[in-house]
């Protein structure tokens, strides 16, 4: 019962995971000169005028600010392949496409601080949330059919960061009131349940009621 | 017995069980058809759970299953599990099924109660991450409150996405700045 009322499931906000997400490298083209930047994360640069080089995207959004380089765009965010991305998302009904973890994220950084170097800005655009729409729709579906599956556990393939983050808080509380529910105490009914490893948030100890 | 610092497990607790007492009791006020202060062996009261599950653990009461987990109930949920207005019949439908299954001995209560959760949580699905709340209104009053936590985890978490899909201020401003400084005179 424990995390049936928690309101600490979901315990990160969107922007906490636009923060993580800022970690993933993109490509930049300096205009500037700059010596090697020795950081926590790693070292980047030497950076030269027009020599590409790879940068976590929150110094690449930093140095965009001061237009002090132009963003690379990432292959999959051309307009061919997001188009080929979704179409394949449309034709197939359960798996879900590979794209980068965070290309929720990513893609609305770019949108935010580099949409001068996007061509086609609007199309990149739409078409992403297209591909957004589709797979949360499969999502839902997917998660309609696994309370048939009489087991507590859901593989779904390839969700990207923020799609996960998304159906967190529902999908802990459901699982939690499947597993509560289903558990064998309540039921003493053994071949009727798979067996399901113990988990640490629900273990509802019930006193044993009458000792004879 | 229950989780003391949980506001939900408590209110469930409050539910209204049937009892008959097995044992007389003096100078207890709590079957309000007698005249005196006390009990009689055999007299049918209502208590509220977390007192009737005392009495019964030392065995001066037998309990029946409440009205809310009788027949019709279960022929209703069975039937059309998602039309069914369990709010009304118990807030904490859920919770209190499970703590009172094992004490009045009912051995099918759990896989009722995962069955009607089962029925009912494709209704809460569908609605929860897509349906505007003018629309879900009405589907709110039929849940009980572990559904409707569950309803609401899914809202909140949508429009929160939605918020920050949509952006708006990036940069907040520190509520330091731009106040006046008071005139020290």
């Amino acid at each position: 019962m424990a995390g049936q009322s928690d309101p600490n499931l979901s315990i990160f906000s969107a922007e906490e995971v636009e923060f993580m997400a800022e970690d993933e490298l993109v490509e930049i083209v300096p205009n500037m000169r700059m010596d090697k930047l020795t950081l926590i994360c790693g070292d980047y640069g030497p950076f030269f005028p027009q020599m590409p080089a790879q940068v976590p995207l929150w110094l690449a959004i930093a140095l965009k600010k001061r237009g002090k380089c132009t963003i690379r765009l990432p292959d999959w965010m051309s307009v061919e392949n997001l188009s080929q991305t979704l179409e394949a998302e449309r034709d197939s009904q359960e798996s879900f496409q590979v794209l980068p973890f965070h290309y929720v994220e990513i893609s609305r950084l770019l949108f935010d601080h580099a949409r001068g170097d996007i061509p086609d800005v609007y199309t990149v655009r739409s078409l992403i949330e297209d591909i957004r729409d589709v797979r949360f729709h499969k999502v839902e579906t997917s998660l309609e059919s696994f309370e048939d599956a009489r087991s507590s556990a859901v593989k779904v393939k390839n969700l990207s960061a923020m799609e996960v983050n998304l159906v967190r808080p529902f999908v802990g509380r459901a699982l939690q009131a499947f597993y509560k529910h289903g558990s064998p105490e309540l039921v003493p009914n053994p071949e009727r349940m798979p067996p399901r490893r113990p988990q640490a948030t629900d273990n509802v100890q019930r006193r044993p009621l009458r000792k004879r | 017995m229950g989780n003391y610092y949980d506001i939900d497990d408590i209110l469930a607790e409050e539910e209204l069980v049937s009892v008959v007492f097995q044992k007389g009791a003096n100078g207890v006020g709590i079957d309000p058809s007698a005249e005196a202060y006390s009990v009689e062996p055999g007299s049918k009261v209502k208590l509220p759970f977390w007192l009737a599950y005392e009495l019964h653990a030392r065995q001066v009461v037998t309990m029946k299953l409440p009205a809310c987990f009788n027949q019709q109930t279960r022929l209703e949920l069975g039937a059309d599990g998602k039309a069914v207005d369990l709010r009304s019949r118990c807030l904490y439908f859920y919770e209190f099924g499970c703590k009172i299954a094992p004490l009045v001995g009912d051995r099918d209560m759990g896989s009722f109660l995962l069955s009607a959760f089962r029925n009912r949580y494709q209704e809460v699905l569908a609605k929860a991450h897509s349906a505007a709340y003018t629309a879900a209104s009405k589907l709110l009053t039929l849940l009980t409150k572990e559904e409707i936590n569950l309803y609401e985890a899914a809202q909140s978490s949508m429009a929160a996405f939605k918020k920050w899909r949509m952006g708006g201020p990036r940069l907040q401003r520190a509520s330091v700045l731009g106040r006046k400084r008071k005139s020290t005179d």
